[in-house]
């Protein structure tokens, strides 16, 4: 009995030692000094299973993209003040995938790590697996200043890519609305089985549709979501590298290609012309 | 120790197993109310505002499919529930795009805003003011695309002081009177209890939204809160019923939804639940809640493995103590209870079962157990089932 009893501690303390919550051995971002402002106390550090006590019901889509964990303090200066929030994600594209969530695209730009927006006393930024979050509080007129200035000396402490994900490139940019682009990370189309997508918006003669590539980990995962797909959908056709042109049940006609580890595809798009001229566009794609 | 007839080891894990019943400490809140209909009609009314809803609606803050939202409302879901800042705006604009197309009358549609909190305190400062709220209602309105949103809900509170701040109350009832919203709520997603007695002491607002879940320590006071709301008048919805705001729920992997769900709405003081969902299948799947509120045996097993991780742990409030009329250790025995059935240890459970000195005659003459806990357990099952740990003969256990 003693034994058994030893085992299963052993086993349970293992199982806790090896969890993914407890491997995350990445220290809390440090946040960075900046002239004239002082961080009001220390910083706040949020994991997985917090997250909920700062940003309450929000929390469920960060966790759908892998959040790991926050950093978050205030900066004070004066009556002035700026909070600044580090997330972290497990992967760039997590990371880009909240980001395009929240991205607002009416917004003005920034060169500030892989990309980044300022809009009304908010500057956010993306830049390798982190999201910051900066919202100033009676930052006055310098406020775009202001809050850049903090985004640079962040960013210079940030590590990762400066780039937004490379297979956003492979989008036409004909008719493609600016940054629309968006990383899905699970639950693709409303389907538990197609694991994540990137979509981006078009508009071409008044008409509004969207394009997407799912990209699986290898062929196989590729082939597997089609034809779990194409099965959900009631779509009879031997499962095979190639284009499809069907009929979903909840977005409509679609067309599709799978080549390698990747399925393209539209979304919205009522008008056959431009459905095959989109195929035939991933088909060079996919060729590259 | 005698070893009691008929008794070993594996007998009586297996006895002590069935005896749990499934989830027999849950079933007080698990079981249907005896004038219950026999066919169950899937919609309640959200209290004083007469609206009457399925008892299951849309959550849209995870998903930003307008096809599943468009789905949702042609499969019979009527109720959703968005808020400003879910993706900074987006999901309220995602809305008014697909609304725009429906008769006002085919949906029913909640939003929600707040203003900077101190999040030490919870309080707000002088910058939360009638006009900022009232600029957050109007830029909703204008996000929806709508002229009114049936019920305006101010966002997370978790103090008396912030639900009663008097200028988001000015904001919102001005906002009613004007015709901008029908019902006024308040959201909450901890402290619920205190933040449903102030929504009710306020006299203002017409609807709780509240997290409410079986994994709550606390839900025993969420439900004599949310009893009380009813009783006044309030609507009431409930939310994270999968967990929420409960410290290890992330962790706790997979739970059937609809299980979580069909708990909530055990309370008949809860008037809808709004859930998550993300795929065509879970909406397609939450909707059969509607014709039946049953749980299944396999349910009933889900929510027993659960609450073994979030719930099996007395917490040491110590509200049970001194309720016992024969003086039983109440947190002691459920702490043996934990070493049993969480951490599967026979020796620790029945080690401090015997160094409790108990009386032979557990119960004694009582018929109802007097201890309430605050998480809801069926204490005199609990108790009656581990204090049997005497009659094993420790020379077997070692």
């Amino acid at each position: 009995m003693k034994t058994s009893v030893w085992l299963g501690l052993a086993l349970l303390g293992l199982a806790l030692w090896i969890s993914p919550s407890s491997a995350a051995s990445a220290q809390p971002f440090a946040f960075p000094s900046v002239d004239g402002w002082t961080p009001a106390g220390q910083p706040q550090v949020f994991a997985p299973d917090t997250l909920y006590d700062y940003i309450n019901g929000g929390s469920d889509l960060y966790l759908k993209y892998d959040f790991e964990e926050l950093a978050v303090v205030e900066y004070r200066k004066g009556a002035m003040s700026v909070s600044a929030e580090v997330y972290r994600h497990r992967t760039p594209d997590h990371a880009f995938g909240i980001y395009s969530q929240e991205r607002v695209p009416s917004a003005e730009f920034l060169a500030i790590g892989a990309q980044g927006y300022y809009e009304n006393a908010v500057c956010n930024f993306i830049q390798g697996g982190y999201y910051v979050k900066l919202s100033g509080e009676n930052t006055g007129t310098d406020d775009r200043a202001t809050l850049l200035e903090f985004a640079r000396r962040i960013s210079a402490k940030l590590s990762g890519p400066s780039a937004l994900p490379e297979i956003l490139a492979a989008f036409p940019a004909e008719g493609k609305k600016a940054n629309t682009e968006k990383f899905i990370a699970k639950d693709f189309l409303g389907y538990g089985f197609l694991h994540s997508g990137f979509t981006a918006d078009f508009d071409r003669s008044g008409r509004t549709y969207q394009l997407f590539v799912i990209a699986g980990n290898d062929s196989d995962d590729a082939r597997a979501m089609l034809q779990q797909y194409l099965k959900q959908i009631k779509h009879e056709a031997p499962v095979a590298e190639g284009v499809y042109q069907v009929a979903d049940p909840y977005h409509g006609a679609m067309a599709l290609l799978w080549k390698g580890r990747h399925i393209w595809g539209t979304i919205g798009l009522s008008d056959a012309e431009l459905r095959a001229a989109y195929l035939k566009y991933f088909e060079g794609v996919a060729a590259r | 120790m005698e070893k009691t007839a008929g008794i070993g080891r594996r007998d009586f894990l297996k006895s002590t197993a069935t005896s749990l019943g499934g989830i027999a400490y849950l079933s007080a809140s698990l079981t249907r109310p005896p004038d219950a209909p026999d066919k169950f009609e899937g919609t309640r009314v959200l209290g004083r505002t007469g609206i009457r809803l399925p008892i299951v609606s849309m959550g849209v803050m995870n998903t930003d499919n307008p096809q599943l939202v468009r789905a949702a409302l042609d499969a019979g879901y009527v109720f959703l529930d968005t808020a400003q800042g879910y993706q900074r705006g987006t999901n309220e604009a995602m809305l008014g795009e697909i609304l725009k197309d429906r008769p006002r009358d085919s949906f029913v549609i909640a939003t929600k805003a707040s203003l900077p909190k101190d999040q030490a305190t919870g309080g707000y400062g002088p910058d939360a003011t009638e006009e900022a709220y009232t600029k957050k209602i109007d830029t909703s309105l204008k996000s929806l695309r709508l002229d009114y949103v049936d019920v305006y809900h101010h966002h997370g509170t978790w103090t008396r002081e912030a639900t009663l701040h008097e200028p988001i109350l000015s904001a919102l009832q001005k906002a009613k009177k004007a015709g901008k919203i029908r019902a006024i709520g308040v959201s909450t997603h901890r402290n619920e209890p205190t933040v449903i007695d102030a929504a009710v002491e306020s006299k203002v607002y017409d609807v709780v939204l509240t997290a409410y879940t079986f994994r709550q320590q606390h839900a025993a006071g969420v439900q004599k809160a949310i009893a009380g709301a009813t009783g006044a008048g309030l609507g009431v919805v409930g939310m994270k019923s999968m967990g929420g705001n409960v410290r290890g729920a992330y962790a706790s992997g997979q739970i059937d939804a609809r299980a979580c769900i069909k708990w909530v709405l055990q309370d008949p003081n809860v008037h809808t639940v709004i859930c998550g969902f993300t795929t065509f299948d879970q909406m397609t799947l939450d909707m059969t809640i509607l014709k039946d509120l049953t749980l299944s045996a396999a349910e009933r097993e889900q929510l027993r493995r659960a609450s073994m991780e979030a719930g099996l742990y007395c917490q040491g409030c110590g509200g049970c103590v001194g309720q016992c009329a024969q003086g039983l250790p109440i947190p002691d025995l459920m702490r043996a209870h934990m070493y049993l059935y969480g951490y599967r240890n026979l020796v620790a459970a029945q080690d401090l079962v015997l160094s409790l000195a108990l009386p032979r005659d557990i119960c004694g003459e009582c018929v109802a157990c007097p201890v309430a806990c605050a998480n809801r357990w069926n204490l005199r099952d609990r108790v009656r089932d581990i204090v049997r740990l005497r009659d094993v003969p420790t020379s077997f256990v070692a």
